[in-house]
């Protein structure tokens, strides 16, 4: 059984809505609520602040015309974050060739190791989540930045929820072995 | 990224916004698929009644007829595509094409009844599918606009009756 939506979904949506309807100060409240996430979610994904602030605004363009094609006003979070992985794969692929790595190996990665001193700690994950390949950067932004549920995240990448939680898991165990030294764990 | 160059952004996107809501560009090709459907319509009565015209007259008939049916294609492209119509947008569309279309049809029928040529009324009856069509787009406009409103109230109260 399924929560009720709380207020905020219930109050995304009704801008949502009247984005739709045509009522022209809605559109001001959409970019207050999404240009932030939007960017987030960029910069995760490329790195680059002037590439993410580039990419932020294809997809809004791109998310602007489509907005009235949109069915379910409800699902305006995973239709919008849908379109910016494809339009971010997309530029990432041809402008700059960074390869979309599917097969890499935890250990690896062990080299690049990251003093996970307590202070810091946040710090190192933010430098783990950037050195993590990109599509367990991007689910990890997915699930932990954004708060999105695996329904979402898996209409997003459009890919099956089983493939978001062994990509999760995966992302997670990466992470773990970039933020924790691996010396120490070889003492124990 | 600092709040200063992060107002930027949000800005930009707002700029975006309005660019691309444009209701002259909206309504600019709304009235190019209105006038292509319309021309459309005359050249293929003409080509239909118009029999005895020269082949070189009825060829030049076809070749407008599908220089106007690419335009055709052309508005519906850009209208499906680039400057999708909001619900209120599609009202006001489908208004104009109500109106355009009954327009051509009385003017159709008029002439007929004073020239008594067999023109008119074929382009009366493409005319008048149109004018079907144009209703059936108001009417689908109509309801999506209510379906809309009536979620817009929904949320509203479930809202207040939260806070």
């Amino acid at each position: 059984m399924t929560s009720p939506p709380e207020r905020h979904e219930l109050a995304d949506e009704l801008v949502v809505v009247r984005c739709q309807l045509g009522e022209s100060a809605a559109f001001d409240e959409l970019v207050r609520r999404w240009s932030a996430p939007l960017y987030r979610y960029a910069l995760k994904l490329a790195g680059e602040a002037e590439l993410a602030r580039d990419l932020s605004q294809d997809v809004w363009l791109r998310a602007i015309r489509g907005l009235p094609r949109l069915l379910d006003p409800a699902q305006f979070r995973p239709w919008l974050f849908g379109i910016a992985h494809r339009c971010f794969m997309d530029r990432l692929r041809s402008r700059y060739a960074i390869a979309v790595d599917n097969d890499t190996d935890p250990d690896a990665l062990g080299a690049l190791a990251i003093d996970a001193d307590e202070e810091l700690l946040h710090q190192s994950l933010e430098r783990g989540l950037a050195a993590l390949p990109l599509l367990e950067r991007e689910v990890l932004t997915l699930f932990y930045l954004e708060s999105l549920p695996l329904a979402e995240i898996s209409t997003v990448l459009q890919i099956p929820t089983g493939t978001v939680k062994s990509r999760l898991f995966r992302a997670r165990k990466l992470l773990r072995q970039l933020v924790v030294n691996p010396e120490q764990e070889d003492d124990r | 990224m600092t709040d200063s160059s992060f107002v930027t952004l949000q800005q930009e996107l707002q700029q975006l916004t309005t660019r691309t809501l444009s209701p002259s560009a909206r309504y600019g090709h709304v009235a190019l698929l209105l006038a292509s459907a319309l021309m459309c319509a005359v050249l293929a009565s003409l080509l239909a009644t118009e029999t005895a015209l020269p082949g070189r007259t009825q060829l030049a008939f076809a070749v407008l007829l599908v220089i106007g049916t690419s335009w055709l294609a052309y508005a519906l492209w850009v209208l499906r595509s680039r400057h999708s119509l909001l619900a209120n947008q599609r009202i006001v569309a489908g208004r104009m094409a109500v109106a355009f279309t009954s327009v051509f049809v009385a003017g159709a029928l008029l002439l007929g009844a004073v020239t008594g040529r067999a023109l008119f009324p074929v382009a009366a009856a493409f005319g008048g599918s149109l004018l079907v069509l144009a209703c059936l787009a108001l009417q689908q406009a109509h309801r999506r606009a209510d379906a809309l409103r009536a979620r817009r109230s929904e949320l509203e109260r479930m809202i207040g009756a939260q806070s």
